[in-house]
């Protein structure tokens, strides 16, 4: 049988945002040979997205291809489907707040979950960082509120005609907001253009103005610093015999399944997000390993991390245009942070323009069908008022039982069982659950009353929202997976990074936070490079 | 040596030329030809458009809407990769052509319009002609506007896919929003601009 051997200086498993991190700060500060394996397909080419948009928005169409493996359908909550050359990250929102200071001293300040290795302050240099590599356009808001050591790389995205509405609306509720991060240009950068308003922005941006790793991935490439192999997917990490070192990676190229890959490096780096990272350790259990690799804590796949949303609609005596841009938002991190010692009852907050109990429908209020005129004038006339979507995510503090396993029932083409997910509240989360979706709500209410409006109707979505972890950070190997840099306590040439590196998943959107974590693993894996070369 | 002969049913000769033709080309087919049914007598449509969509529109917005609604129909593909839904792993594709429904549909409309009224259904009033859709759409479930490909009925499809644009909103706020659509990023600042006149489109 051939076997394809593949050698590189560092491999990375994944070709998502945070494996992006990671290759672009080391091309950029190494000369290490840095090889990418992705098991989807390439991703679809920016000219294409125009087009590719049109489809999603006339039929509701993938907008991005066939970005699946056959076979991958999963017990528990996936966050996505998808896997191509940059990730989830191709459809992502663009949405990059950071998590706040008290989120890595949990323990330490309010008695609840666990405490991070680093600080808010170690993670801020690269949280700027970050925010430079994607082009993150931001507004700062009350330092309090909002610290951070440098200014954002980009002016704001203005607020639209409805925003600044309902900034006036909070401002009378008494909360100070303001233009919600954004890795979406304000202006040209990084060779893109500035955002026009599409407001598709998940699931894609048809002009490139928001981030999405194609772009390092395409200039990584074009430069010549890196080599990037899609549709092969990495199966296990073999250990070198007798040692703790990983050795190399057996893969299986999709399109000649029976020639095996072996891909060989001095470090391997797993950026394959919380789902993918933790099974393809799992499915590494080995001699030497035998509950799969990094794993002698007994904690890859534990302690998935997440947050919950409360959402709700508010009616309000403002006119309000809907569709000058739903995506983008007003943010506040007033009820983010609290004092040491309260009660862990803390929440984000995002205020959105909205369409909700303003479409067009086909019946009017005795049931009766309307046809012709009768259609326009009826939306026409409800459309006087406006509606204002609120959110807020919340802290769920996560348990060990909220976890990935190997699902001994479902398999896919090439033998390996595939995950199962299932989250689970640590016992003082489920306790805090209650109080906390009940403060929301009457913060809603609050809000609506402050505006003379009404509270239409709140949710609260069970799906734990960013999840992270599998691979949890820590000082003590037997309580973590990996140290603070993301190497794995039981492999010195093994780092994983992102999202399953997370203690927690805090109150607001994360992706900025495992970009963060990526680079600031990256600078240790560079360092690591530098002293073996 | 006489040559046996093969006697078939029409049934049993029937069941082998679908074996033998793929599912899809035969679905192809009937969507092609549903297309060619729409485009080639657009009049029943047209008169179905006239007294569903707003007036506000004018006779010309109206064409347009109708001619929108054409294309889509014409650009539809059935089992294509719908968008992924978060938080779970399962797929979802889109169904069957609906143009041969609303098609069949839109005979429908025309054959119970000769039969109450001994005219076409483009000929008869649009008071007559919105008796007959009310007709059709009795018992249908009319408590939220539908998906455009769900739609259970040509005419809802048609509202639907009307009421869907970014034209519609504009047409209902009285204004410029151009939902979905490009423009700069301080024009999106201001209140957007009131709708132009008709006259002026």
């Amino acid at each position: 049988m051939t076997r394809a051997v593949i050698e590189s200086d560092v491999c990375i498993v994944g070709s998502g945002i945070s494996a992006a991190m990671v290759a672009d700060r080391i091309a950029r500060t190494t000369s290490a040979k840095i090889l990418v394996v992705e098991a989807g397909d390439d991703t679809v080419p920016l000219p294409r997205r125009a087009a590719s948009r049109e489809r999603f928005l006339r039929y509701g169409e993938n907008p991005w291809g066939r970005d699946h493996l056959d076979g991958y359908e999963i017990e528990g909550p996936l966050q996505s489907r998808s896997m191509q050359v940059g990730g989830l990250a191709m459809h992502w929102g663009g949405v990059t707040p950071r998590f706040s200071p008290e989120d890595f001293k949990q323990r330490t300040l309010f008695g609840v979950g666990t405490d991070w290795p680093i600080s808010y302050d170690d993670l801020d240099p690269f949280y700027q960082e970050a925010e430079v590599v994607l082009g993150v356009a931001g507004e700062q808001g009350p330092s309090a509120m909002d610290p951070r050591s440098k200014r954002f790389p980009m002016p704001p995205l203005p607020l639209t005609y409805n925003l600044e509405l309902l900034k006036v609306w909070a401002a009378k509720a008494g909360i100070t907001m303001w233009s919600q991060p954004s890795s979406k240009n304000s202006v040209a950068y990084g060779g893109r253009p500035p955002c026009c308003r599409n407001d598709t922005c998940s699931p894609i941006c048809p002009i490139g103005a928001k981030y999405s790793p194609d772009f390092t991935w395409n200039a990584l490439r074009s430069a010549n610093r890196i080599r990037l192999v899609p549709r092969t997917l990495v199966r296990k990490l073999v250990l070198e015999s007798g040692r703790k070192n990983i050795s190399h990676a057996v893969a299986v190229n999709r399109d000649r399944p029976n020639e095996p890959v072996e891909l060989h490096a001095k470090l391997f780096v797993v950026a394959a997000g919380y789902t993918w990272s933790s099974h393809l350790l799992l499915l590494s259990a080995q001699n030497g390993a035998p509950n799969g690799v990094a794993n002698s804590s007994g904690l890859v796949g534990k302690y998935l991390a997440g947050h919950r949303n409360v959402q709700g609609y508010v009616d309000l005596p403002i006119r309000l245009y809907p569709g000058i841009n739903e995506q983008h938002s007003l943010l506040t991190k007033q009820f983010m942070r609290r004092p040491k010692g309260s009660q862990y009852i803390r929440h984000d907050l995002r205020v959105w323009e909205s369409s909700v109990n303003k479409t067009p429908r086909l019946t009017d209020d005795s049931g009766s069908l309307m046809l012709g005129d009768a259609i326009l004038n009826d939306w026409r006339a409800r459309t006087q008022t406006g509606t204002a979507r609120v959110r807020a995510y919340y802290d769920v503090i996560p348990d060990r039982a909220s976890e990935l396993t190997l699902d001994p029932t479902r398999k896919n083409e090439w033998g390996d069982p595939l995950p199962k997910l299932s989250f689970r509240d640590a016992p003082e989360s489920a306790a805090l659950r209650g109080p906390t979706e009940e403060a929301i709500k009457t913060l809603f209410a609050d809000m609506a009353k402050a505006g003379d409006g009404k509270l239409l109707r709140t949710s609260v979505d069970n799906f734990q929202d960013h999840p992270s972890g599998g691979c949890r950070m820590g000082n003590d190997p037997e309580t973590s997976v990996v140290d603070s840099w993301g190497r794995a306590h039981d492999h010195e040439n093994l780092f994983i990074v992102g999202a399953p590196t997370c203690v927690s998943g805090s109150c607001a959107n994360a992706t900025l936070t495992f970009c963060a974590l990526s680079l600031r693993s990256a600078n240790e894996i560079g360092r690591t490079v530098k002293k073996s070369s | 040596m006489p040559v046996p002969t093969l006697t078939l049913s029409r049934r049993t000769f029937l069941a082998s030329l679908a074996a033998a033709v793929p599912l899809t080309l035969i679905v192809r087919r009937a969507h092609a030809a549903a297309r060619a049914h729409l485009e080639s007598d657009p009049a029943t449509f047209d008169a179905l458009a006239d007294v569903v969509l707003p007036s506000a529109l004018g006779k010309a917005g109206i064409r347009r809407a109708a001619a929108a609604f054409r294309e889509w129909g014409a650009g539809y593909r059935a089992s294509a990769e719908l968008n992924h839904g978060y938080g779970t792993s399962r797929l979802r594709s889109s169904g069957p052509t609906p143009l041969t429904r609303w098609t069949q549909q839109l005979d429908a409309l025309d054959a119970a319009a000769r039969a109450a009224h001994r005219k076409p259904f483009r000929e008869l009033s649009p008071a007559d002609r919105v008796a007959l859709v009310r007709e059709a759409l009795a018992g249908q479930r009319l408590d939220r506007m539908p998906a455009v490909g769900d739609a259970t009925h040509v005419a809802l499809a048609l509202l639907s896919h009307f009421y869907d644009s970014s034209a519609a909103t504009d047409l209902c706020y009285q204004a410029q929003i151009g939902r979905s659509t490009c423009r700069r990023l301080a024009d999106s600042s201001r209140k957007p601009l009131p709708s132009l006149k008709l006259s002026e489109r």
